[in-house]
């Protein structure tokens, strides 16, 4: 039974994060939880199936993943289909959002979650001025 | 006028009484037993204790009660109809409330005057402030009018500056906001707010939570700092 930090591409949903970054972020977040991180799996860039860590998991049998943010889950249904069935006993830690939980129903929600903020409307703050985003209010 | 009225064209903040106190006083004992206390213990004792830590302890204090996951959704089901009126049922909410400490004494670390906005909130975000006791001293939250606040970041747009001496200096001549246990202020993202130096042997202890509508904008935080959430 082994916790795992997994690193990802630089582009995590609205997020771009090194993953130098990425390691100090959730080394953190394992020394604030009491997690004692054994294991750092560098997922390859340009995917997003969680493949390593699905086939280390084989070997290692995976207590706790730590991840950056519950946007590196999967987009694609299927693959998130796959993550869910073959680390259906591993507890997920997002450390960004500080969401912690573990199945299906806990995924699933998960990845809705992501999926909502990747299509929420934004302000792009380097578009307006102060004065500008004070006068939206008063619309 | 409308309590969003209020809010978001009007006077910029709205004090209001806490529909729920059953379950603000939840939250508070909760809190009470996240710190080591009894729920029956009177609040007073952890905010002497408090008063006495060091900023280092203080801010120890806080980074645990980072897992204090469930705070901001036990602050907004005690106002959820004032939370309805403003923002509808489907909406974001902080993912993990702010509790604050504010310390006695001068040299302090205090809330030098600032608004939300400055964080990277949406223009339609709002913010809820209680504290977890009646606030006798002057260890609350000044607040100036949106008229006034609107004034100030004008003026220092018109520098270049954002957040510069002008509001900085706001620090001084100011009269905290007095509540009771039971009470929240709810305010806009840019009215400007802080703290001052006070005397107590006493801490103030507080909770924050920000909201908004799930179907308004966002600006620069994300799910980072926002989780979705649907009131009854």
């Amino acid at each position: 039974m082994t916790t795992a930090s997994v690193t990802t591409d630089i582009n995590i949903g609205p997020y771009k994060i090194p993953s130098n970054a990425q390691n100090m972020i959730m080394n953190n977040f394992a020394s604030r939880n009491g997690l004692k991180v054994e294991l750092v799996i560098p997922e390859p860039i340009m995917s997003d199936q969680l493949k390593t860590t699905q086939w280390l998991n084989k070997e290692f049998s995976f207590e706790n993943i730590i991840l950056c943010s519950l946007h590196q889950l999967p987009k694609n249904k299927a693959h998130l289909s796959k993550l869910i069935e073959n680390l259906k006993n591993a507890t997920f830690h997002f450390a960004i959002e500080g969401v912690i939980g573990k199945g299906k129903k806990f995924l699933i929600k998960s990845s809705e979650e992501a999926n909502f903020f990747k299509k929420a409307d934004l302000i792009d703050s380097q578009k307006f001025n102060w004065l500008e985003l004070y006068e939206m209010i008063n619309k | 006028m409308s309590l969003k009225k209020e809010i978001t064209q009007g006077l910029g903040y709205s004090i209001v009484k806490i529909p729920n106190l059953v379950k603000f006083t939840k939250l508070r004992n909760v809190f009470l037993n996240k710190m080591g206390f009894d729920q029956n213990q009177n609040i007073n004792v952890l905010r002497k204790k408090l008063a006495l830590m060091s900023n280092i302890e203080i801010n120890k204090v806080m980074v645990g009660l980072l897992n204090f996951t469930d705070a901001s959704q036990i602050m907004i089901d005690s106002c959820s109809e004032i939370v309805k009126e403003l923002c509808g049922k489907e909406i974001l909410i902080q993912r993990r409330a702010s509790t604050i400490f504010n310390l006695p004494g001068k040299d302090q670390r205090r809330q030098w005057p600032h608004y939300e906005l400055m964080s990277g909130i949406s223009p339609f975000t709002f913010v809820m402030w209680a504290p977890f006791h009646d606030l006798d001293d002057d260890g609350g939250v000044f607040y100036l009018s949106k008229k006034e606040s609107y004034q100030k970041i004008k003026l220092e747009h018109s520098q270049g500056l954002v957040n510069g001496p002008t509001i900085l200096n706001k620090m001084k001549n100011q009269k905290p906001t007095k509540l009771k246990f039971g009470e929240a202020i709810i305010f806009n993202p840019f009215i400007l707010h802080g703290n001052i130096d006070f005397n107590s042997e006493l801490a103030r202890i507080a909770c924050s939570v920000r909201f908004q509508s799930k179907h308004r904008p966002l600006m620069q935080k994300n799910s980072d700092f926002f989780k979705l959430y649907e009131l009854n």
